[in-house]
């Protein structure tokens, strides 16, 4: 894994100024260190010359009052920088969604989104600050060592890349085990969660007690497992960090002995006495954090790994054709294809159709490739090829969303920019036309009584209805409808019927249904046929025999 | 059906053969503390050796300075390389002793916390997300415990290296050993106000978080929602919120710790100078006057870590009380005599149905609901329809015995006549019963062993055909290692239908004559939905014809799968035994296909 990913800076811009801080206040911290280390001495000789102490203390004072400040924005700054880093990235993987990005399936897109971008936040706010540290102050230590005493820095930087070369033999010869053991580690360690996440299963068929037992075992397993692995990790940090104070001894001997020969200074002496530890520890420092970092490591590595994935099948894809800026009057689709993913079978096969008003109604048989032919329209799938425009469309999908908030809130979701006409008079007119306006009336608060997640204390049809209502009032010139009368009783469906009818008179209005009565009054019928199997002859009708007010039987 | 403990690998299968078994090691929390301590006094000897290193150092430099005899600088040497050589022995040594010691602490605590969820599940973990909160038990455990590496043992470490660092100063220079006292004071002082600091920003941060995770799953989930309404921004603009309130709440918890952080190093500032202003006036020699400046600003090693420890501590702190609230509640039901073994009462007794009569139910003592009816005969489908917050919910957990009811009866008939099911062993009743609920679990170990669990005397057959009745026999027969596949973490993913046919089958497996299913497609899109229902409720109406649907709405034969009649015959069980099935749902997907519907209507407010 690299220490830093360059990847992460390209990708999500709102990570660089962040970083760009981090790294500002690493450098001054390094350099306010080293002059300390000056400042320091100059009290010790002072003190031990029995000179003057106060301007020597003075400059001491205020450096330490710096060191204080910087330590106090780096805290400061390193819980921005892990909150903005996870943030962005989130924010980017949430957008690129849902701009239509391949999404991974739900349950992976979801853990991406929040575990494994907040899992960053302490890669952001702990390990890159550290890294920032180890980057300059060697260097600047050194650096100013060869000034001070240049005999002091060779010894440095003869034994400083010991330090990497040491930790990478360790690294090598432990490497085949340790890598066994993360993989059985993380098989120990996941067993609790995996059992405790289970355990209304394991409850339910009796067998949760017996798993005490066993819990306890595995978790000893655990412990002694990753005893193994950590008594190497533990060495190899032991063994580096007496490599770096033995090499801190040769310096302080060969510095004491040149100081007893009279051939230095004391002032000289004490400064490369206490600059040569940092040239080593921060090295040291950066494998603990890396360590204790490495999830978050690994989930920027997948996160920007998606979001790369995603830009580049934006980039060539190009603007999408169905954007909501280009004001197209009529849903044209010409020899549309669409399959899941490459390889697979298709679920619409060159496809033709236009809608240029009134109500369109499609029939067919589940799995036909209905829904996938509304999404299509409706932009949220985009074809594998073929050309597709449409307008702006307003489409009820067969689980629309509610959200968690008020009736009103609900109804005006997603308008709020675009200043519909919101008043309550309007709200009301929508709900009357669906039917609902008695219920939503007998309710303690009316417009601003509140629902739950997915509509909670509302009924599958009272949910369908309401979702007709916002489309009634959404301004765009296209309604798609999946299966609108699904969830409602003969009566209510007859009402709903009746407003759809109603709606096609001023817009184009697309529905899926498998109920005769829509396609009794649709101006338009489409009835989609299974696609024939590869090598099965091409079916015969198309769309070209379309008439008004006439059933037609194509495949997709 | 077997019961003996070697039958019982169920899902520990992935861990199998890492280590030989060996004897345990249970150690009690007192012998942890002692070992913890124990590790912190050994990070004090290290961090004091640190402190003495670069302490000595000074010494040596500036007993160098005076260019005595170099044999006369032999015990500054020896006393810088010793100090050099303790300081990573002494820490290796900590961190072995202190990491042993937490794990074992772990260990112990899990097991603890395991049994003591047991009778809290699943009726008291909340009524939906019921793993999001047992994944948080996990985490906050595992907070609550590395608190004694990530606190106890940094505290401690400090504390006797500061004891020291007074003890040697004060014998040398009684004026310098008062500045380190003072020094240690101001920092005991600045770290508790860190630490409250730290404590009372943590709710709002935690809540913050929750919030934003909340948010992206909502959007992640349901993006595809969202945009078919026009609402993308608004969403978009929804997790802006959410992060403003992240960044927010990180703001406020930072404060204590950068607060702690700059403080330290003015401490160590403040004592330095005054350090340097008596030592001018002492009658120490030079290398001693060098020794006692430079302890001050040595100490700081000691010191800083302390901020860390102190978030550590407020988290863990905060961590330990949402477990200990969580597992302090009363369970949900009382058993009446002691546990029996889990199968007892499945296999013995023949299932007539069972009934609830007049029942009335509550989750918290409060707005109980019901009082409800409902009679389910054996091999009937039953549909317990309603919107959310009416009460299935409720009356599914007082049928699965996950509930204790107010009042009401609920009996269960058999061949041998009918009896109470509230004074039975809850083992025994529950044992009837097989709960598929909305987020089906799928262990980290084979699929076999993911089935077994339900019955673990359970044939390869028996598997194989739990499977096929469920609609996984196409999966299973497309997988190159067969049962043997490794589901789960690491192993191969399912999609949501097919965990729901998991737990379906699992439920066939069992052979217990009541499936309850719990919104089980709630989370499957509206096509794979319906082929799942159809799959668990089609044979029955194909080759036992109990007449039409009482579902009023007209139905759709188109809809769902038409599977042909060979293929159904073969999903019903040989001894022709098929389990009743509750469906508890808000959505109408396969209601054509039970035999009735029960609809619970809505509380009035």
């Amino acid at each position: 894994m690299r220490p830093f990913d360059p990847r992460l800076l390209r990708v999500v811009p709102a990570a660089r100024r962040p970083v760009a801080a981090l790294a500002a206040i690493g450098i001054a911290t390094g350099v306010t260190t080293i002059a300390t280390a000056f400042a320091l001495a100059g009290v010790v000789v002072a003190v031990v010359d029995d000179r003057p102490v106060a301007a020597p203390a003075l400059w001491l004072g205020a450096l330490f009052v710096v060191r204080a400040v910087l330590a106090w924005a780096t805290e400061v700054v390193a819980a921005w920088a892990g909150v903005s880093v996870s943030t962005a990235l989130r924010t980017a993987l949430v957008r690129a969604w849902g701009s239509g990005g391949a999404r991974p399936d739900r349950t992976t897109a979801v853990s991406l989104a929040t575990a494994g971008a907040s899992a960053v936040e302490p890669y952001a706010a702990r390990y890159l600050p550290t890294l920032v540290t180890a980057a300059v102050v060697p260097v600047l230590a050194v650096a100013t060592l060869a000034v001070v005493d240049w005999p002091s820095a060779l010894i440095v930087v003869a034994t400083v890349p010991l330090l990497p070369l040491f930790a990478a033999l360790i690294g090598h010869a432990t490497a085949d085990s340790t890598q066994r053991r993360w993989a059985a580690l993380a098989s120990l360690s996941g067993h609790f969660l995996d059992v405790v996440r289970g355990l209304p299963t394991l409850v339910n068929y009796g067998r949760a007690g017996r798993q005490v037992e066993v819990v306890r075992e595995v978790s000893e397993r655990h412990r002694r497992a990753t005893m193994e692995t950590l008594r190497i990790a533990f060495l190899s940090s032991a063994a580096l960090e007496l490599l770096a104070t033995i090499s801190v001894a040769i310096v302080a001997v060969t510095v004491g002995l040149r100081l007893s020969y009279g051939s230095m200074a004391l002032g000289p002496a004490l400064v490369a006495i206490l600059l040569a530890p940092e040239a080593y520890w921060p090295i040291r420092r950066v494998g603990q954090e890396f360590h204790a970092a490495a999830d978050g490591a690994t989930a920027l590595d997948d996160i920007i790994g998606a979001l790369d994935d995603i830009i580049g099948a934006l980039e060539r894809a190009g603007a999408p054709a169905a954007g909501a800026d280009a004001p197209f009057a009529r849903v044209d689709l010409r020899d549309v294809t669409y399959s899941y993913a490459a390889g697979l079978a298709p679920v619409v096969r060159d496809l033709d159709l236009v809608v240029g008003s009134g109500l369109y109604v499609i029939t067919g048989t589940s799995g036909v490739g209905k829904t996938t032919l509304l999404d299509l329209v409706a932009g949220l799938k985009v074809p594998t090829s073929g050309a597709l425009t449409a307008p702006p469309s307003h489409y009820v999908t067969q689980r629309p969303f509610l959200a968690a908030g008020s009736i009103r809130a609900n109804l005006t979701l997603g308008h709020d920019d675009r200043r519909v006409p919101g008043s309550d008079d309007h709200l009301w007119q929508a709900l009357r036309a669906v039917g609902l306006d008695g219920v939503v009336a007998g309710l303690p608060e009316g417009l601003s009584t509140r629902i739950g997640d997915d509509g909670f204390g509302l009924s599958a049809g009272q949910r369908q209805r309401l979702a007709l209502a916002r489309a009634w009032l959404a301004p765009e010139p296209l309604l798609l409808l999946d299966e609108p009368t699904a969830h409602l009783d003969p009566d209510a469906a007859e009402a709903v019927n009746a407003l759809i009818v109603a709606l096609a008179h001023r817009r184009i209005v697309i529905v899926v249904t498998h109920r005769p009565e829509l396609v009794a009054v649709a101006d338009e019928h489409l009835h989609l046929l299974p696609l024939p199997d590869a090598g099965d002859p091409a079916p015969t009708a198309t769309h070209h025999d379309l008439v008004p007010a006439a059933t037609h039987e194509v495949t997709p | 059906m077997t019961t003996s403990p070697t039958a019982a690998p169920d899902v520990r299968v992935g861990v199998e053969g890492l280590t030989k078994p060996q004897p345990l090691r249970p150690g009690s929390a007192s012998d942890h503390r002692g070992r913890i301590a124990l590790a912190g006094m050994l990070g004090g000897v290290a961090t004091a050796s640190g402190v003495a290193l670069t302490a000595t150092s000074g010494w040596l430099i500036a007993r160098a300075a005076e260019r005595p005899i170099i044999l006369t600088l032999m015990t500054a040497i020896v006393a810088v390389r010793t100090f050099g050589i303790a300081r990573p022995v002494f820490r290796y040594w900590e961190r072995l002793v202190s990491h042993d010691a937490s794990l074992a602490s772990l260990a112990a605590r899990r097991s603890a916390a395991y049994e003591a969820l047991i009778p809290l599940t699943p009726a008291r973990l909340g009524r939906r997300r019921r793993a999001d909160v047992l994944t948080a038990v996990v985490h906050d455990l595992t907070d609550e415990v590395e608190a004694q590496v990530r606190v106890t043992v940094p505290v401690v470490s400090s504390a006797v290296a500061g004891a020291i660092a007074i003890g040697f100063t004060t014998v040398i220079a009684p004026p310098v050993g008062l500045v380190v006292a003072l020094v240690c004071a101001s920092v005991v002082l600045v770290s508790a106000v860190a630490h409250r600091m730290e404590t009372s920003s943590l709710g709002a941060l935690v809540a913050a978080r929750a919030e934003v995770v909340r948010v992206s799953e909502l959007v992640t989930s349901q993006a595809d929602e969202l945009r078919a309404i026009g609402a993308w921004a608004t969403a978009a603009r929804w997790l802006d919120d959410a992060h403003d309130g992240v960044a927010r709440a990180t703001r406020a918890a930072v404060r204590g710790r950068a607060l702690a952080a700059g403080t330290y190093l003015l401490v160590v500032a403040a004592a330095t100078i005054a350090t340097a202003a008596i030592a001018t006036g002492l009658e120490v020699s030079n290398p001693v006057k060098a020794l006692l400046v430079l302890t001050p600003v040595a100490l700081a090693d000691a010191i800083t870590p302390l901020a860390d420890a102190m978030r550590a501590r407020a988290q863990a702190r905060a961590a330990a009380a949402r477990t200990a609230k969580l597992l302090a509640q009363d369970p949900a039901v009382r058993d009446v005599r002691g546990s029996l073994p889990a199968d007892a009462g499945a296999g013995s007794e023949q299932f007539r149905g069972v009934r609830l009569t007049d029942v009335a139910a509550a989750w918290d003592g409060s707005n109980a609901l019901g009082p409800f009816d409902l009679g389910v005969g054996a091999g009937e489908a039953v549909a317990v329809l309603g919107p959310n917050g009416s009460g299935k919910s409720t009356l599914l957990a007082v049928l699965a015995r996950h509930l204790d009811p107010l009042s009401g009866r609920y009996d269960v008939h058999t061949a041998a006549g009918s009896h109470d099911v509230l004074t039975e062993p809850l083992a025994e009743a529950r044992a009837r019963i097989a709960v598929v609920d909305d987020e089906p679990h799928v262990f980290a170990t084979s699929l076999r062993n993911n089935l077994t669990l339900a019955r673990p005397g359970a044939t390869d057959e028996d598997v194989l055909q739990a499977l096929d009745r469920a609609g996984l026999g196409r999966l299973v027969a497309g997988l190159p290692d067969g049962l043997d596949t490794i589901l789960g973490a690491g192993g191969r993913g399912l999609s949501g239908g097919e965990r729901a046919r998991l737990a379906i089958a699992r439920a066939h497996l069992s052979g217990r004559p009541l499936m309850v299913l719990d919104e089980p497609v709630a989370h499957l899109d509206p096509p794979t939905a319906r082929s799942v229902l159809a799959d668990l409720l089609a044979p029955r109406r194909d080759t036992d014809d109990r007449g039409a649907s009482t579902y009023p709405h007209d139905s759709d034969a188109g809809q769902g799968t038409a599977p042909g009649a060979g293929e159904d015959t073969a999903r019903v069980a040989p001894d022709g035994r098929r389990p009743a099935v509750v469906l508890v749902t808000h959505r109408p997907d396969g209601l054509d296909l039970v035999d009735r519907v029960f609809t619970v209507t809505h509380p009035h407010r």
